[in-house]
């Protein structure tokens, strides 16, 4: 199980490497503009291929570049439908403070848990290698988080309920 | 080959150039204002602040004999600077862009300059005396996109342009009144301006970084997927090469010789190229290249590798153990580099000092000194 994990996240972070090469460019539609091209997607010729790295079929990562953005979307693992509510509430949590985090981005990409927009500006204030260490992070504590969450409530639920049957003893 | 000094100027260089003599550099620490230092006592003092422009300064070039700053930004505008007195003095220059500028450079006899724009042309500029203004001529209808970069021909009539297309073009640029035209240069039947002479399809990604060689007998530029491109004999049968790296783009290159270019880019490290006798171009290193300790005992690369770690965590900050962390690309720079300049001296046809500034703010001075190997 931890095989494949360190294998996923390699491969990840290889692709970010290689995918996180931005530079400023002013926007060639509107005048004075500087959108990231990767969520205006109005000149093709500016949008790299986008990449899929699937770890099995719940859990999946999506890598669009362009010549100024990258958006990385992540679908988490959700076993049952107990972790689909945790996973729900407790990635809302963090995109609803996404400006704390920078990178983060407000809404998920549709089909995914959540998304990240890294621009050439985060590439200028912030260095690369810890932009993608960042990342590569945050994917192997939502898990551990996820799991702890589920393991608290359980016990909550087992707790609460030894007390309530208890007035039965 | 090695850096000869490390000048660190802001946050972040957009671009810079230098004086004619190198006692000054002209940068754009990553907003809409030029800075100009002048070296005095071995500190770097800033002397000038250009402001005019709205937004970020995209190019920058300085004249080396006539002496004037030529400033592009993205938005739309572009001056000429002429030193009067102790003041920076702006000329207008009548551009007719409807985006932003992207890249800037003189011709060699400083008669002209080219700007490339998002607006999917290039301008190329000229002086009119009446109205002491700079008028421009825009290439129109070439390019498929943005023009991210320029180079001139040493003959002063033709231009070589890349763009986001993926395409490098060469143009003539003759103007009626400003050129004269010359009875010994073969190309006399393309003189009309904005007659493409050759357009190079060999990128699958954009192009950025071209530059002539010293002769004007090969072209040079850069692909986005890690590819630098070479191209003898411009003309109606070139010569292509494709040489392909291992590593991350490139963004600009220049040529030292006939024979050897420096690429830069999203590596941080300048990479070197050659071309053999037989004219085929290879990679050959990285600058300051570090030795690996051939010198350790056997089991000492497993351990030096492990102290390697020790050390860098120490270095930069904690760590998860867990995680293993991004390679730390280049020592010097931090960040991606995207300019790089030689420091010619007068009479020296071969550049042994090349000058690199990057997006973490560093301006760099190389020396290949200690590289003769590579001038063989």
């Amino acid at each position: 199980m931890a095989g494949t994990l360190r294998l996923y996240l390699t491969c990840i972070r290889n692709t970010l490497e290689a995918a996180m090469c931005l530079q400023n460019f002013p926007c060639q539609e509107v005048e004075r503009h500087n959108k990231p091209e990767v969520e205006l997607k109005t000149s093709s010729e500016l949008i790299l291929n986008p990449i899929l790295i699937c770890r099995n079929e719940a859990e999946k990562c999506l890598i669009e570049t362009s010549i100024n953005s990258l958006r990385i979307s992540l679908k988490v693992r959700q076993a049952d439908e107990l972790e689909n509510i945790l996973t729900k509430k407790f990635l809302r949590f963090l995109s609803m403070r996404a400006e704390a985090f920078q990178v983060l981005r407000r809404k998920p990409v549709p089909g995914y848990d959540i998304s990240f927009l890294i621009t050439n500006y985060h590439c200028e204030d912030m260095q690369k290698s810890k932009l993608i260490d960042f990342i590569v992070q945050f994917m192997e504590d939502i898990d551990k988080e996820i799991s702890e969450l589920k393991m608290s409530v359980n016990t909550r639920g087992r707790l609460v309920a030894a007390e309530f049957l208890k007035q039965f003893i | 080959m090695s850096a000869v000094a490390v000048h660190q100027f802001a946050q972040c260089i957009t671009c810079h150039a230098w004086s004619p003599d190198h006692s000054m550099i002209a940068l754009c620490p990553n907003n809409s204002e030029v800075h100009i230092y002048r070296m005095s006592e071995d500190k770097w003092e800033r002397v000038h602040v250009l402001q005019k422009h709205d937004q970020i300064v995209s190019g920058i070039d300085w004249s080396s004999t006539s002496n004037k700053i030529v400033t592009v930004s993205h938005d739309r505008n572009s001056y000429v600077w002429n030193l009067e007195g102790s003041d920076w003095v702006p000329t207008l220059v009548i551009l007719r862009l409807n985006r932003a500028a992207l890249c800037a450079q003189w011709s060699p006899q400083e008669n002209k300059f080219a700007v490339g724009s998002g607006a999917k042309t290039v301008c190329i500029c000229y002086y009119e005396q009446e109205n002491n203004w700079w008028v421009s001529k825009l290439v129109r209808k070439r390019h498929n996109s943005s023009v991210t970069s320029v180079a001139w021909h040493p003959n002063n009539i033709l231009l070589a342009t890349t763009s986001t297309d993926g395409k490098c073009r060469v143009f003539s640029t003759f103007i009626k009144g400003v050129d004269t035209r010359d009875s010994k240069t073969s190309s006399s039947s393309d003189t009309k301006f904005g007659e493409q002479i050759l357009q190079l399809d060999l990128s699958y990604s954009w192009a950025f970084g071209v530059k002539w060689s010293p002769s004007g007998n090969t072209l040079a530029y850069v692909g986005h997927n890690s590819m630098i491109y070479f191209v003898d004999d411009v003309g109606p049968s070139p010569l292509a090469q494709n040489v392909a790296f291992r590593d991350l783009p490139l963004r600009d290159v220049l040529f030292v010789s006939e024979k050897v270019v420096i690429g830069v880019g999203f590596d941080c490290i300048p990479m070197v190229f050659a071309a053999d006798e037989s004219g085929i171009w290879s990679f050959v290193r990285f600058i300051g290249e570090t030795k690996t300790p051939s010198s350790a005992p056997k089991y000492g690369s497993q351990f030096s590798e492990a102290f390697g770690k020790f050390y860098s965590q120490s270095k930069y900050g904690v760590n998860n153990d867990g995680t293993e962390n991004s390679r730390q690309r280049g020592g010097i720079h931090q960040n991606c580099i995207n300019c790089i300049l030689p420091l010619k001296e007068p009479g020296v046809s071969m550049v042994r000092r090349f000058s690199t500034s990057g997006l973490d703010g560093k301006v760099v001075i190389w020396d290949l000194e200690n590289q003769d190997d590579l001038f063989q």
